[in-house]
């Protein structure tokens, strides 16, 4: 029941766009204590049918730029053949640690994005101020 | 030219931040798409989503490989997490993108200090 509680709340967070996929693994990890490599292994299987459903969903909406998409596909099979290497043979306390500092990057990366929508805002609303002005 | 190899180069980096953790490639290709091809938010995230997918199915190949998959756990993940895509899409048109970013970040933050002291 709580594995299918985590499933809920990590798929409100990807429906609205942000890191589900991280939420997930940390619920694994630190509520049910599972380990890194299984936590991380769920969240691919979970990634699959839940990005199929997306990708329809934005094939008809015409969100998808097919020759970009295919070109970065190739080269990111590629990464993903390294990464996955090595990450399965790479200790599982290391691998937490490892996804630990990744996280903090994440945080430093929407701090910085929230701020800049913040910015962006404000120019926006004196624009349109200007403009009601004018 | 450059610009292919640059693109290149993220698809790289993106495919091996995606395998090795198994999550945040998006958070690599998204703002790629916006800043490098200029593409539109929704676009670059509809892209960045069919790039992943044969990331993620490649990286599983080799978790499987490595007996890391419990398939009944994922199942009831993927249960729940279904359930879950489909509420979280309707709660993105009813609260402003912002607030749902704080709130994200402040839980991040704290994931981020348990795991790097656990």
């Amino acid at each position: 029941m709580i594995k299918i509680l985590i499933g809920i709340v990590s798929g409100i967070v990807s429906g609205t766009g942000m890191g589900g996929g991280t939420i997930l693994i940390f619920m694994l990890t630190v509520v049910c204590n599972i380990d890194q490599h299984i936590a991380q292994a769920t969240n691919l299987i979970f990634f699959i049918p839940t990005s199929i459903m997306a990708i329809i969903v934005n094939l008809k909406n015409k969100n998808i730029n097919l020759k970009l998409g295919i070109y970065i596909a190739i080269f990111g099979i590629l990464g993903a053949i390294i990464g996955a290497n090595i990450a399965i043979y790479t200790d599982v306390n290391v691998l937490k640690k490892y996804f630990g500092g990744f996280l903090v990057i994440i945080v430093f990366h929407e701090i910085y994005s929230i701020f800049k929508e913040y910015k962006n805002e404000k120019n926006d609303n004196n624009i349109l101020k200007k403009e009601k002005e004018d | 030219m450059i610009k292919n190899v640059k693109l290149a180069l993220i698809g790289i980096i993106s495919g091996f931040v995606s395998g090795f953790f198994s999550t945040g490639g998006g958070l690599i290709l998204v703002p790629a798409f916006m800043y490098l091809v200029k593409l539109k938010s929704n676009q670059a995230r509809g892209t960045s989503v069919f790039c992943i997918l044969p990331m993620v199915i490649t990286s599983s190949f080799f978790y499987y490989q490595g007996h890391f998959i419990d398939w009944k756990l994922s199942v009831l993940c993927a249960i729940g997490g279904t359930a879950g895509g489909y509420i979280g899409a309707k709660l993105l048109r009813k609260i402003p993108e912002k607030y749902l970013k704080i709130v994200f970040t402040v839980i991040l933050s704290y994931v981020a200090f348990r795991m790097l002291t656990a």
